[in-house]
């Protein structure tokens, strides 16, 4: 499996679901090998160790192969980490490709390779950058590819999208023996936008790692309120500050909500290039007082995050699952999800609104904090839906193990 | 007789720790007290105390000819104190020569002028009294932070007591008259006005060591001709102490240059004149500032301190919680909030990247702005909740931002 993992810092949905559905796998008793582009230059991360119910130790083998490649890295983004890379002249211990496409082909190159020691039954792939591995090893072994796709170009720039970009998303799939989409909504993208065979495409929702989240935490807020039993409402955004999250039209709530909820905070988690133009927009809207930038949260942070949160919001222009949404529900926090997204197929339990739509987003947000009965009703309801079944780690992984057989046995879903 | 007037500015700030959301309402420190203690220490090591001892070997082998001013800002005596005394002892060994005057400011170095005139009235008296405790002189020329002055802002200066101040020579000001005269302010007719000669200053503070500059390499010999070619009653050279060894490191030849420069003035028939000795001439007309005016970028206007709106949101948000830090009645915590009334804080937040920019960059421990911003707020937001009064509402914020603003302009008028 060609997938990604989180280094330091850089937590995203892709590295979550990829490294979700690896503990799926091996407690479905499917072996994994785990090839993951890793920066020579940062700390290496603590070898992923993955142990069954039954305790023993499962099957896994990992590949980490430097390089600065990012699971949401645009051309200009791997630009940037390249000359820095260089300036600090820190020998990394490769020879990194001067721009991301040379990158990604040295990377498909050191794929073929490992494809030709390690055994293997069937290759899966993460999103386009790692098609061109998935491609390289099966021209080595000669086993079926399976064209995982979490997001599209389309998704994540709009009509901004680079058209190599598409061009690379298109042929991995074309050329895969089979796709998995996270959602009906992006298998329509796939069938729509680039034309491969809706009788091609699996769809596997995501599950949520037990692992990665802290129910219980204590909900312990940085606000402090004024008067005996009052507290500081809180609502948050959790993504990356980019276009596709929608960041700006939380902001553009906040404002019509910090009107209505004169205490109400507001915390936006993440990096992004937005993060200039949402500060300006903050103090234009009289609200700088009232939102506070977290910047890069992991693991604790992130927990802790959901908890202290009265609601959640995802303003997304465009979300193929949402994995927020699910994180926040399972950590008793109320989510409002964007009306389109692949989470919104799933969970019954909450508001789904359109990232266009303020007067609907600030209605659902002021009526949120201003009952607690709704707030504890439709929190508990959804928690208890996302603590089902169907979003635990072996859900989404048997699913993708039936795909795998069903590619191995070469007949349509 | 052309008599020239040196002064130079000796201001360190307390710089904050990167705070950020979690730190808000777990009592950690705002300050960063190491990284504060070590560029101190750096500085004097660079700057201070060679410059000090420098300074007082001319003045003595000129018999007191050689003279000039400085101004330390309350911030900087309140480190010197606390991490370098024996370089606050060799301030007074210096002043103990006799041949500095030391001028009066705000003791915060703040923009409390533009803010609060009960504030920027407490801390211009409490600044006076610090320079007394310390070295036995009374201040009678002021220099407000930045050289910030504008005509408003006269009758209060000269209600305080002072009978001149240093403001910027900049164009707009002097539009066809010369820099080298002492003028009076038109709003307060007893208050003299010491413009700053910025060309000549500035080829000292910041073109000495510019290589691209066709006057480099600039000799004691060469500036002290210029100097006299320019004529007028007074030339006002202004500069930040800190270009002594810092700015312009030792090996640039700055000290080399230093001790060379006040024989070549004396020998070409220049006299050195204190601040206060100037302020007692005649003016030979008044001059109106009608806008503040300050001795930064090229727009020698405010901006590079209140420029955009997170600067604006900031200084509104530092201000708007005067009344209530009072009401604490805590020294502890009227001395933390005044320390974020310090200019340095907005200039971090600064915006203006190009062509002067760079200069901001240079002297901002932040990686951009926008951090600057966020920790500036988070701290606001952790100083605010820990006031045992609460803040009086106000107005609504848009309207407060108006308001500001309309203030603003009137000011400007």
């Amino acid at each position: 499996m060609f997938g990604w993992e989180f280094p330091p810092f850089q937590a995203g949905g892709l590295a979550t679901a990829t490294v979700g559905l690896v503990k799926g796998l091996l407690r479905n008793r499917v072996g994994v090998t785990l090839v993951v582009p890793f920066p020579a230059e940062q700390s290496p991360l603590p070898e992923l160790r993955l142990v069954s119910a039954d305790g023993a130790v499962e099957e896994l083998v990992m590949h980490r192969v430097p390089s600065p490649m990012t699971p949401y890295g645009g051309a200009a983004e791997y630009q940037e980490i390249f000359s820095t890379l260089r300036r600090a002249s820190r020998a990394p211990g490769a020879v990194y490709g001067a721009d991301l496409f040379a990158e990604v082909a040295r990377y498909a190159a050191l794929a073929g390779g490992i494809a030709a020691r390690e055994a293997h039954d069937v290759i899966d792939t993460h999103d386009w950058i790692t098609f061109a591995a998935g491609l390289a090893a099966r021209a080595v072994s000669g086993k079926p590819l399976i064209a995982h796709i979490h997001a599209t170009e389309y998704d994540r720039a709009g009509a901004g999208a680079n058209p190599e970009i598409c061009r690379r998303e298109h042929a991995g799939m074309q050329a895969a023996d089979r796709v998995v989409a996270n959602s009906h909504a992006l298998k329509r993208t796939c069938v729509e936008r680039y034309g491969i065979p809706a009788g091609k495409i699996d769809v596997v929702h995501w599950g949520i790692d037990p692992d990665a989240v802290a129910p219980d935490l204590p909900a312990e807020s940085p606000f402090r309120a004024r008067g005996a039993g009052a507290r500081v409402p809180v609502v948050l955004f959790l993504g990356r500050v980019t276009w596709q999250k929608g960041p700006d039209y939380f902001i553009e709530m906040a404002g019509r909500v910090a009107a209505h909820v004169p205490g109400a905070k507001f915390v936006v988690a993440g990096q992004g290039d937005m993060l200039p133009r949402l500060m300006h927009r903050t103090a234009e809207l009289g609200i700088a007082d009232r939102v506070h930038f977290a910047g890069a949260v992991a693991g604790r942070q992130v927990q802790r995050l959901y908890r202290l949160a009265d609601v959640c919001v995802m303003p997304s222009v465009s979300e193929p699952f949402g994995l927020v949404g699910l994180e926040s529900l399972r950590h008793g926090t109320p989510c409002i999800l964007p009306r389109a997204a692949g989470v919104s197929e799933v969970i019954a339990n909450a508001f789904k609104v359109d990232f266009w739509d303020l007067d609907a987003m600030t209605n659902q947000i002021v009526a949120l904090l201003r009952h607690p009965a709704l707030r504890a009703e439709l929190a508990d309801n959804a928690r208890r839906e996302v603590e089902g079944p169907r979003f635990s780690l072996e859900e989404p992984a048997r699913l993708t193990a039936a795909a795998y057989t069903r590619t191995l046995q070469g007949s349509p879903a | 007789m052309t008599a020239i007037c040196l002064y130079a500015q000796v201001h360190q700030p307390f710089r904050l720790r990167p705070y950020g959301l979690f730190d808000i309402g777990t009592g950690a420190e705002y300050f960063d007290t190491e990284q504060n203690r070590a560029l101190l220490r750096r500085v004097a090591e660079k700057c201070y105390l060679p410059a000090n001892r420098l300074l007082a070997d001319q003045i003595r082998r000129s018999q007191g000819e050689f003279r000039l001013a400085l101004s330390l800002s309350g911030t900087l005596l309140d480190q010197l104190a606390a991490w370098a005394p024996e370089v606050l002892q060799s301030f007074q060994e210096l002043v103990a020569t006799g041949g500095v005057e030391l001028l009066g400011e705000t003791y915060h170095h703040s923009l409390a002028s533009l803010a609060s005139e009960a504030e920027f009235v407490a801390q211009v008296e409490r600044h006076r009294a610090a320079i007394g405790r310390h070295f036995g002189q009374r201040p009678v020329v002021f220099r407000n932070t930045e050289l910030i002055y504008w005509d408003n802002l006269a009758p209060l200066i000269a209600r305080l007591g002072f009978r001149g101040v240093m403001v910027e020579g900049a164009d707009h000001v002097l539009d066809w008259r010369s820099a080298n005269h002492v003028y009076a302010a038109t709003t307060a007719p007893g208050l003299r006005l010491l413009p700053r000669h910025y060309r000549l200053s500035d080829d000292i503070g910041f073109r000495f060591s510019n290589r691209a500059w066709d006057g480099w390499p600039l000799t004691a010999e060469k500036h002290a001709d210029w100097i006299a070619a320019s004529g007028g009653d007074s030339v006002h050279l202004y500069v930040d102490y800190e270009t002594f060894g810092e700015h312009q490191w030792a090996d640039t030849g700055i000290f080399a240059f230093l001790a060379q420069w006040p024989r070549e003035c004396l020998r070409r028939g220049l006299t050195f004149a204190h601040p206060g000795t100037l302020a007692a001439r005649a003016p030979v007309a008044p001059l109106a500032f009608t806008r503040p005016t300050s001795w930064a970028d090229v727009e020698r206007d405010t901006t590079a301190w209140l420029g955009n709106r997170l600067q604006e949101a900031a200084q509104q948000r530092i201000y708007g919680m005067r009344e209530a830090v009072l009401a604490a009645r805590d020294p502890e915590v009227l001395e933390r909030w005044r320390r974020l009334t310090t200019s340095d804080h907005l200039y971090y937040m600064c915006t203006k990247w190009f062509a002067d920019g760079d200069v901001h960059k240079y002297f901002s421990p932040y990686e951009s702005p926008y951090d600057a911003f966020v920790a500036c707020m988070n701290v606001l937001q952790d100083l605010e909740q820990s006031l045992p009064v609460p803040m009086v509402e106000a107005a609504p914020p848009a309207l407060a931002a108006r308001r500001m603003l309309a203030a603003r302009r009137a000011a400007m008028v």
